[in-house]
């Protein structure tokens, strides 16, 4: 029946018809609830009520009258910081676990597999890392003669919690870096690095004018994903410090999931999260107004 | 760039659905350890009003008569498959009609149970969650016909305009559960009537080398008897948490609040809690309460069965009100769990209902779980409520939170815990209690009450 119908009809009705399933998954997961979310923050619903009263811009207008909200994100620094030194980390690594090397793919693997762990478990391992009294980190340190450095709180000292939170984060999230640098790195033509070698260009030189600028791109990616990663982060501190001590490890997003679940108040959660989203979007503008200085390629 | 901008929007719409889903699952994966054993005597109540109706027999009294399949939603996963199915089994020998199925709830039942509500999909029988009582009729079916509302403790507290929603699962108290054997090594003979003795027998654990006090602090459920029983206890008024309605600082340093709090300060300073507080183990604390490596918890009595399962005998845990001033005049705060609830959709209401009826006069429920009866003057087989009882405490049963003080405290979002958090953490209290009295009186203004 389709014989009548002119070629290109009939690549269109195939692409539409492998598409459709998946769009519509998109449309019903993502699409929808976060259109969803939009009108939700114009409303004061309180999460399970069937009335959801209409505020306007009320939401918006307690958000940005309430400095307290926005302290929050001096915490996410310490993600930010630690997601830029898992980034340097691993491209240190791709490099190294991307010439001849023996037993690199072992390597390789032993570096990715935390990133295949759920988030909570390994949230979970690292709480028994970091006990105090019975913490195999403070362990460690005592057994090799740190004792005054194995009696740290590490998740109780207000300053440092943060930082141990996100180191959490760079063992778990640096191998999945790793592995896309390594990809970009396996791009890049070799003829580059003959002619360089011909003109005899150093290792620490091919790194930083043919290896690193090849890699821009992803590097924007990663960064993109740091960045995002960073404001977003809610696992890591929900399960192990539940934002303590005291508040000085809560984050943004688990503030928006105590606005929503434990304050009842579903319509200032959504308008804080759509904030966290324009947030993300300026910071990304930001990002690539930048790095695209160089003037795009 | 403009295409560049359309796509970046597009992962970031795509990441932030994904972030905000993936809360649900991780709210709901997260504390797999610690959530069965948190009793929902610490959930703060809602607000009532009204008195049960008369009452009057059930719709269908004989037990072969009503036939059906019912859903009971528990937070007891630990008990699906093996006291249940004995529950069932009994349940069974006097209503051979009804089939009852039990669906496990994820760990934040509160949280599952309202999003079901907003869903439409009720399970026949639930518990209640923290959804304010006049809400209730929207949601849940009268239990006024079981015949029970003279007998059962805490009637008002789930009823919404003379109907009763909900009847409570079992009664707890608050108080401290101790080690016995780990009292006698150190040398403690008798249990602390005064708070100068329980000072006095806390330096004797720690003398010994043994903590005197599991506060679980970082966990911060764990310091809900603190906060929301020991105040009330302090002013001897039940009703002392609404009271917040009529004050502007409602957290001082000389009312229950204040009083409460400086009693957690006070063990922390002097060392009688864990050696890092902001780093305590849940699961492990109750290992070593059972082992004498802890000494005592202040706590629900709902964790004394958990204790003697973490590896110790009954007879070795006790159970005494703790002494919160010299007075010597024991007294301590009643407070309810989880309320069973009938769906007001349910297909099987009077099969629903029949197994509610039994479920609290026959189950044994509440001996399994440690509390007391939620049957008025039925007492406790369990022996460590029998020792807390003769002692001559006073128990003070409590009374619904006002709605219009959880909304204010939602509004201001306040939660006391985490407010003894900051107390206990910080250098000066009374700046901690300046800040939330503030946000407090901030919000009741916007609120206009």
């Amino acid at each position: 029946m389709f014989g009548t119908l002119s070629y290109n009809k009939q690549k269109m009705i195939i692409i539409i018809s492998f598409l459709l399933i998946p769009l519509l998954l998109l449309a019903t997961f993502t699409y929808y609830p976060a259109l969803k979310l939009i009108y939700y923050s114009f409303t004061n619903w309180d999460g399970y009520s069937p009335e959801k009263p209409w505020v306007g811009l009320d939401n918006y207008r307690e958000v940005f009258s309430n400095p307290d909200i926005f302290k929050v994100f001096v915490h996410n620094f310490a993600y930010f910081v630690m997601g830029v030194v898992q980034n340097i980390v691993a491209i240190y690594f791709a490099v190294v676990l991307n010439s001849k090397l023996r037993g690199r793919n072992g390597f390789r693997i032993m570096l990715f597999l935390p990133y295949i762990m759920n988030g909570v478990a390994v949230a979970f391992m690292f709480g028994y890392v970091f006990d105090t009294t019975n913490g195999s980190l403070n362990l460690f340190l005592n057994n090799i003669g740190l004792t005054s450095l194995a009696q740290t709180s590490w998740l109780g000292t207000e300053g440092l919690v943060n930082y141990s939170l996100a180191s959490t984060g760079f063992w778990r999230f640096m191998g999945y870096n790793m592995v896309i640098y390594i990809a970009s790195l396996q791009a890049i033509p070799r003829d580059i690095y003959e002619a360089a070698k011909i003109d005899g260009a150093g290792s620490f030189q091919t790194l930083w004018r043919v290896t690193l600028p090849n890699m821009k791109a992803v590097i924007q990616l990663n960064l993109f994903l740091t960045v995002t990663g960073a404001l977003e982060v809610f696992d890591l501190p929900f399960v192990l410090t539940k934002g303590g001590p005291a508040g000085a490890s809560q984050t943004y997003v688990q503030r928006v999931v105590e606005t929503a679940f434990a304050y009842n108040n579903y319509g200032l959660a959504s308008a804080m999260s759509i904030i966290l989203l324009f947030f993300v979007v300026i910071v990304l503008l930001l990002q690539q107004l930048v790095l695209s200085r160089g003037g795009d390629k | 760039m403009n295409k560049k901008l359309f796509s970046l929007g597009f992962v970031m719409i795509t990441s932030l659905s994904l972030a905000l889903t993936g809360c649900g699952s991780g709210n709901n994966n997260n504390n797999a350890s610690t959530a069965t054993d948190e009793p929902a005597a610490s959930a703060k109540p809602d607000n009532s009003g009204g008195n049960a109706a008369a009452t009057t027999e059930p719709a269908a009294a004989g037990g072969a008569d009503i036939s059906g399949k019912i859903t009971f939603l528990t937070n007891r996963t630990d008990m699906i498959g093996k006291e249940y199915d004995e529950y069932v089994k009994r349940f069974n020998e006097k209503y051979p009609n009804i089939k009852v199925e039990f669906e496990a709830s994820q760990t934040d039942y509160n949280q599952q149970a309202k999003v079901r509500m907003a869903s439409g999909e009720l399970p026949d029988v639930m518990f209640i969650p923290t959804i304010p009582n006049s809400d209730l009729p929207k949601y849940f079916a009268s239990l006024d016909d079981l015949g029970l509302n003279d007998q059962i403790t805490f009637k008002d507290f789930k009823s919404y305009e003379g109907k009763l929603y909900g009847i409570t699962t079992g009664n707890s108290t608050s108080g401290i559960v101790y080690n016995k054997k780990a009292f006698a090594d150190a040398g403690i003979t008798e249990v602390p009537k005064t708070w100068d003795e329980f000072l006095a027998a806390s330096e004797k654990l720690k003398a010994k080398g043994i903590i005197p006090l599991a506060s679980n602090f970082k966990d911060k459920w764990p310091l809900n008897n603190w906060v929301y029983d020991m105040p009330r206890i302090i002013e001897g008024k039940a009703d002392f948490p609404n009271d917040k309605l009529n004050s502007d600082t409602p957290f001082t340093m000389d009312n229950g609040y204040g009083k409460a709090l400086s009693l957690l300060r006070e063990l922390n300073e002097k060392g009688y809690l864990e050696k890092d507080i902001n780093s305590t183990n849940w699961e492990q604390s109750k290992k070593d309460i059972a082992s004498g490596k802890f000494a005592m918890y202040f706590l629900g009595n709902w964790v004394i069965n958990q204790v003697i399962d973490a590896g110790t005998t009954s007879d070795n845990v006790g159970f005494f009100p703790l002494p919160y001033d010299n007075s010597g005049k024991p007294a301590a705060a009643l407070s309810p769990d989880f309320f069973y609830a009938v769906s007001k959709d349910s297909k099987n209401i009077d099969a629903a209902k029949a197994f509610v009826k039994w479920m609290i006069e026959e189950s044994g429920y509440e001996d399994f779980a440690g509390f007391i009866s939620p049957l008025k003057g039925k007492e406790s087989k369990l022996p460590q409520l029998k020792e807390f009882q003769s002692t001559g405490v006073q128990m003070q049963e409590g009374t619904p939170d006002d709605a219009k003080v959880t909304e204010i405290s939602n509004k201001a979002q306040i939660d006391i815990p985490a407010i003894a958090q900051e107390f206990v953490l910080a250098k000066d209290p009374q700046k901690v209690l300046d800040k939330w009295n503030k946000a407090w009186a901030n919000a009741k203004k916007d609120l206009g009450y």
